[in-house]
Order: C-alpha cells, then sequence, then structure tokens
C-alpha cells in the first residue's frame, strides 16, 4: 500500500455519492463500534427528519445484520480484527434508505445464504410474520445459545421490497456475501 | 433469594427485581450480542420467585428497541409468566411506550397474542 493522492480518494468519493451513500463504514467491527456506529446513525437519522418507524428500521436492520456478520466471524474464529464488515446506508431516488451489508464468507455459506434469503424475499408480510412466530417458538440451538435464528425474517419484514442478496467470488474458496433491505 | 439491580448501558435494559414486592422492572434498549446471557440471571429471579412464595408478580416494562437475541430471550420469561398464569398465580405484565414510537407499540402487541395472562400495552403522548 501507498499513499493516496486527491484524485483516488475523490474518485471513491463520486463513487459512493453518486450510489446514493450516506454514510458507510469499511473494515473490522468490534463490539464497541457497531454500537457506535449504530449511534452516529441513528442520530444521522434523527437529523435527516426520517420518521420515528424508519429510524427504527434501518437501526434494526443494521444492527441484525452487523451482529450476524460477528456472529458468523466468530463461528469461523476470526478475531475482531478478521471480523470485517462492509455497511452502507444510503437513499434511493424515491427517498427510501436502503441498508446494505456484507462480509466474506465460505462460498458454500454464501450460496445457502442467498437461498433462504430468496425463499423469505418470496413471502408476503402475513407469511413473514408466521415464520416469525414459528422461528420464535423453535428451542434454541445449543451450539449458539444466543442466536434465535430471527434475524433475516427480521430485517424481512421490516423492508418495503423484497431483500436482493448476492455473492461475489473472492478467492480461496470465500465470497463476498452482500445484503441490500430496502426500508 | 437474590434481587437484581443491573444498571443499564448503551445496548443492554436497566433491570430490577424485587422480592419484597414482586416487581421485575425493565427499562432501556436491549440489542446485546448474547441476550441469552444478559437475561439468564433474570429467568432464574422469576423461577425463583415464582417457586418460593405464592405473591402476585408484576411486570413493569419500558423497554425500547430489541433485537431478535432480546425479543427471544423476553418470550422466555413470559413463557414462565404464563405457565404460572395458568396454574392459578396472581401476575400482571404493563409495557409502557411512547405514542411517536410505534414500533415498540407493535411488537409489545405482537406479544399479547400469544398470552392470556393479564397485558397490557401502553401508549403515552
Amino acid at each position: 500500500m501507498r499513499n493516496m493522492n486527491a484524485n483516488e480518494l475523490y474518485t471513491l468519493r463520486t463513487s459512493l455519492q453518486d450510489s446514493g451513500t450516506l454514510l458507510c463504514f469499511n473494515g473490522p467491527i468490534s463490539k464497541g463500534l457497531l454500537e457506535e456506529f449504530g449511534n452516529a446513525l441513528k442520530r444521522y437519522l434523527e437529523a435527516d427528519d426520517a420518521k420515528s418507524a424508519e429510524v427504527t428500521d434501518v437501526f434494526s436492520v443494521y444492527i441484525e445484520m452487523t451482529q450476524n456478520i460477528r456472529r458468523y466471524a466468530a463461528i469461523r474464529g476470526y478475531d475482531d480484527s478478521r471480523a470485517c464488515a462492509t455497511v452502507v446506508i444510503s437513499r434511493t431516488h424515491d427517498g427510501h434508505y436502503v441498508v446494505s451489508a456484507g462480509n466474506l464468507v465460505d462460498v458454500t455459506h454464501g450460496t445457502e445464504l442467498v437461498e433462504r434469503i430468496n425463499g423469505y424475499a418470496a413471502l408476503d408480510k402475513a407469511q413473514l410474520k408466521a415464520a416469525y412466530k414459528e422461528q420464535l417458538r423453535k428451542p434454541r440451538d445449543p451450539l449458539q445459545p444466543e442466536s434465535a435464528g430471527l434475524g433475516l425474517i427480521e430485517i424481512a419484514r421490516r423492508a418495503t421490497r423484497p431483500l436482493h442478496a448476492t455473492t461475489t467470488p473472492h478467492r480461496d474458496g470465500e465470497a463476498f456475501f452482500s445484503l441490500s433491505v430496502v426500508i | 433469594m437474590k434481587d437484581l439491580h443491573l444498571p443499564g448501558s448503551q445496548a443492554t435494559p436497566t433491570i430490577s427485581a424485587d422480592s419484597a414486592t414482586g416487581v421485575l422492572a425493565m427499562h432501556g434498549d436491549s440489542y446485546p450480542e448474547n441476550a441469552f446471557e444478559l437475561y439468564g440471571p433474570v429467568i432464574e429471579w422469576v423461577e425463583t420467585y415464582l417457586a418460593q412464595s405464592d405473591k402476585p408478580l408484576y411486570m413493569e416494562l419500558e423497554l425500547l428497541y430489541l433485537n431478535t437475541s432480546s425479543i427471544k430471550a423476553i418470550m422466555d420469561v413470559f413463557d414462565l409468566v404464563q405457565a404460572a398464569h395458568e396454574n392459578g398465580r396472581r401476575v400482571a405484565v404493563n409495557w409502557y411506550y411512547d405514542l411517536a414510537n410505534k414500533r415498540v407499540g407493535e411488537l409489545a402487541e405482537e406479544f399479547t397474542e400469544d398470552y392470556t395472562f393479564a397485558f397490557q400495552v401502553i401508549g403515552r403522548p
């Protein structure tokens, strides 16, 4: 790596702005940083005159996604510094907030995750509520008692459009997984 | 029995449980990574209180944002309350929220669908 010059940073900035980025983060995400970025996000939305329900929805989707990423990193045995996440909060042309988050995953896990999310994306609000209640009543996974297995359904319930999950190849059997949610 | 006085933090609610009054109170945001761990002592307190006395149990809640890990843990607490109610115990849950914070009201209302004990969701202006 070498120093970035104005041109490179400007290109990055332009690319972020062109895609409607309001706030973004890329790097290792510790528990403390996750909370602090979440706080900054809440304050930003409040200052942006977002409706109370919108603030909660954006915050909730952000928390569920980033906590999923940290949980996955922990399962894979990554330490705090390797629990890297890319998080982008942006806005569509018609004024909806979009929360996108991505991380490196095992290729197989990525494919399974995309399939599972596509399954939720096909459900309407009533079906999602039923799926949510069913999952809520399922016994905890003894290996992961902290996970309710509810995060993705919760995210789908907060979305105003079907969830969009994709992967792109990385290397060494890994892929970059991305989930983008329109609030 | 040992009462609870857990101070809140950015991601965890203030929790107090008092066996003399039978009141379990929780207020604040709840989005710890491991809610199972945070609510373990709460579940233990409720179980012990219900087993060791026959006094009523009151839950006073002002919970705000809950992550799904917390929602599951709170459900475990409500399940104990429901079982006690079915055994004839006097129990009541009041969940207060700010009417401007519509999502909290919806979350609390959704919980009431699954229980038959006295469960009030009280919106305040």
